[in-house]
């Protein structure tokens, strides 16, 4: 670390043009000038200080942001019992070293965002911090690993977290759900990219091949560890993604031993038979709750989750609306991905509708008051294939970089449908289809069709750019590369592959992607980065 | 009256200092570089020394039902 030069530093400041001085300093530097990479320490990504938004926008960052969630933290752990909470952060690797550093994730994916940008999207991260610890004080209040209460274990089951929250709705009266992997997996990613390296490693060290998805090797390699609560009486597994998820289960089902009902949806699922069947595995899953738990099937509470569903569902579609067509979307591309494909998964439930009413109210504001959100978009980019969970801000560099703008991802558009209640047939089929919709199903590995529902959703949302995640360890979508490359010749398309091994930061690292994207952007755009301070730094070390 | 004046006065300086002293936390970014260099490695080291069970001795059991 460069040593501050006090002397350097005083002749500056008696040179500075004093009035754009003071302008930058009420209002903030304008995006040209920030040189947010200056920022950085050297490989670990800390901040030498954190931004200087200008006087209204760091104190609403301090206040609004940092404040506020480290209050709501506190007050979330409250809610449930604080001392296991703090024995969970010692038994467990990915609670402790995780999500301590949630709010440098807050940090890393709203740099340079400003008004109401800043705030629509910290809303949404909000969102998430509730829904997480959410389900980790559910998982302490009942790991009986740590003391927690066997009688709120014997009413809980536990699903693999691409089975959607929804085949638990008629039950939700009467028994609770946690995803096994949402928390102690896959969040882990996005906050501290170091946690998971941990369970990749342990799956490895059994024998198990290093080549599988490093998603699934990851997911065994929490219960190899031993690190998974003892939190439910049963489970359900899904093959989603895809059949290395399969593979995942047996490991889990294998350490967990304990009863399991298996769901599988079927891969290529156009046919309307293969629908029913899907239907009848949901069926089966009911069977097997009623006789696990002891609970009635309610077609009532089915009813009433599912038309509050359709109501999140509705205002997802009214936030693409303003996105695809309008200039005033708030919500900047990580909050947007990640609220989106949690709250999609989990399902209902009363964080999302607290967070989208706020949302909503800044979203009509931008909208009637015509506000340009990302005043410097030079490109209007669609994210298209599995993101590298390692990197969540990757789309806020973007947009401070090269003037990037991601619209809109591959993940969010899957679920992209309301689940009818007029009757029990109608509610199955769809419940059917929208499991079958799930992430990196429908467009990874639901056939060419669906893989190529790209170039509608380019026009849909105005899009003249593709960022086109190369995920190296799925044999799914690495089959389809050459057929994107002659499709994006043939259509005339910028297109930039964006390598990475989903959770694992080590075989391509955030510092190897931004070199890819700013070689094309000088050599085949032809263009100059708005900050060149973010072209090349060195965060390889950083959480 | 001097006496609540005095402590009140007290008060919000304290409260003042503490909200000062927290900002000054969060613009240099204390909180991730205490938790960067001092709190994730005394818990990694803690979490690598943990006995864990061995994963290869757990037996393989199916229960066999059918719910279709």
């Amino acid at each position: 670390m460069k040593k501050p030069n006090l002397k350097k530093g005083i002749e500056k400041l008696v040179k500075a043009d004093k009035k754009k001085a003071l302008r930058d300093f009420v209002y903030g530097k304008p995006h040209g000038e920030r040189r947010l990479g200056d920022n950085y320490l050297p490989k670990s990504g800390l901040y030498k200080h954190r931004e200087w938004r200008g006087v209204k926008d760091t104190m609403y960052y301090f206040n609004n942001i940092w404040l506020y969630n480290y209050g709501t933290i506190v007050g979330e752990v409250l809610k449930h019992n604080p001392i296991l909470f703090v024995k969970g952060i010692w038994r467990y690797r990915w609670m402790g070293q995780t999500y301590l550093t949630v709010l440098h994730w807050f940090d890393r994916c709203l740099e340079g965002e400003r008004d109401q940008v800043l705030r629509a999207s910290a809303w949404h991260l909000n969102g998430l911090v509730k829904a997480c610890l959410f389900q980790i004080g559910g998982m302490f209040d009942r790991d009986i690993k740590i003391g927690g209460s066997e009688t709120l274990r014997d009413r809980t089951m536990a699903h693999d977290e691409t089975v959607w929250g929804g085949v638990f709705y008629p039950y939700r009266d009467q028994i609770d759900n946690i995803p096994l992997q949402m928390i102690p997996y896959f969040v882990t990613c996005h906050c501290n990219s170091h946690t998971v390296l941990n369970y990749i490693d342990a799956a490895q060290s059994i024998g198990l091949p290093g080549d599988p998805c490093p998603m699934c090797q990851a997911e065994a390699g929490v219960f190899v560890q031993d690190d998974m609560p003892d939190y439910y009486r049963a489970v359900i597994t899904s093959n989603e993604a895809c059949d290395g998820s399969v593979g995942t289960s047996v490991i889990q089902d294998w350490m967990m031993n304990k009863p399991l009902y298996a769901m599988p949806q079927p891969m290529r699922f156009d046919d309307e038979s293969l629908v029913e069947n899907c239907a009848k595995e949901i069926e089966g899953a009911f069977r097997f709750i009623e006789e696990q738990m002891g609970a009635e099937f309610h077609w009532d509470e089915l009813v009433k989750q599912l038309e509050e569903q359709n109501k999140l569902q509705r205002f997802e579609r009214e936030k693409w609306d303003v996105a695809a067509n309008t200039k005033y979307s708030p919500i900047n591309a990580p909050a947007q991905a990640l609220y989106r494909i949690f709250s999609s998964q989990y399902g209902n439930s009363y964080i999302w509708h607290e967070t989208d009413a706020r949302v909503k109210k800044i979203l009509d504001k931008c909208v009637e008051q015509k506000i340009n959100t990302f005043p410097l978009t030079r490109h209007r980019a669609i994210a298209w294939s599995c993101a590298p969970l390692y990197y969540s801000a990757l789309g806020t560099w973007g947009y401070n970089c090269w003037g990037i703008n991601t619209i809109i991802n591959m993940d969010s558009l899957m679920f992209d449908m309301e689940v009818r209640t007029d009757s029990y047939e109608n509610t199955l089929h769809d419940m059917a289809v929208y499991h079958e919709w799930a992430p990196m199903r429908r467009m990874a590995v639901g056939g060419l069709h669906h893989v190529f529902e790209l170039w509608e959703n380019m026009e849909k949302f105005n899009c003249d750019f593709v960022l086109m995640y190369d995920q190296l360890q799925c044999k799914g979508m690495q089959g389809c590369h050459g057929l994107f490359e002659d499709e994006f010749r043939a259509r005339d398309i910028n297109a930039i592959w964006i390598p990475h091994a989903l959770p694992d930061k080590r075989t391509v690292s955030r510092r190897e992607q931004r070199k890819i994207i700013s070689d094309y952007m000088y050599t085949v755009m032809g263009e100059e980065p708005l900050d060149p301070s973010l072209v090349d730094f060195d965060d390889d070390n950083s959480w | 009256m001097n006496k609540i004046l005095k402590f009140a006065g007290k008060t919000v300086g304290a409260l003042a200092a503490a909200y000062a002293g927290l900002f000054l936390v969060f613009y240099f970014d204390l909180d991730g570089k205490l938790l960067y260099y001092v709190v994730e490695p005394t818990l990694i080291k803690h979490y690598d020394r943990m006995e864990r069970r061995d994963p290869l001795a757990v037996p393989y059991e199916q229960i066999e039902r059918d719910y279709m």
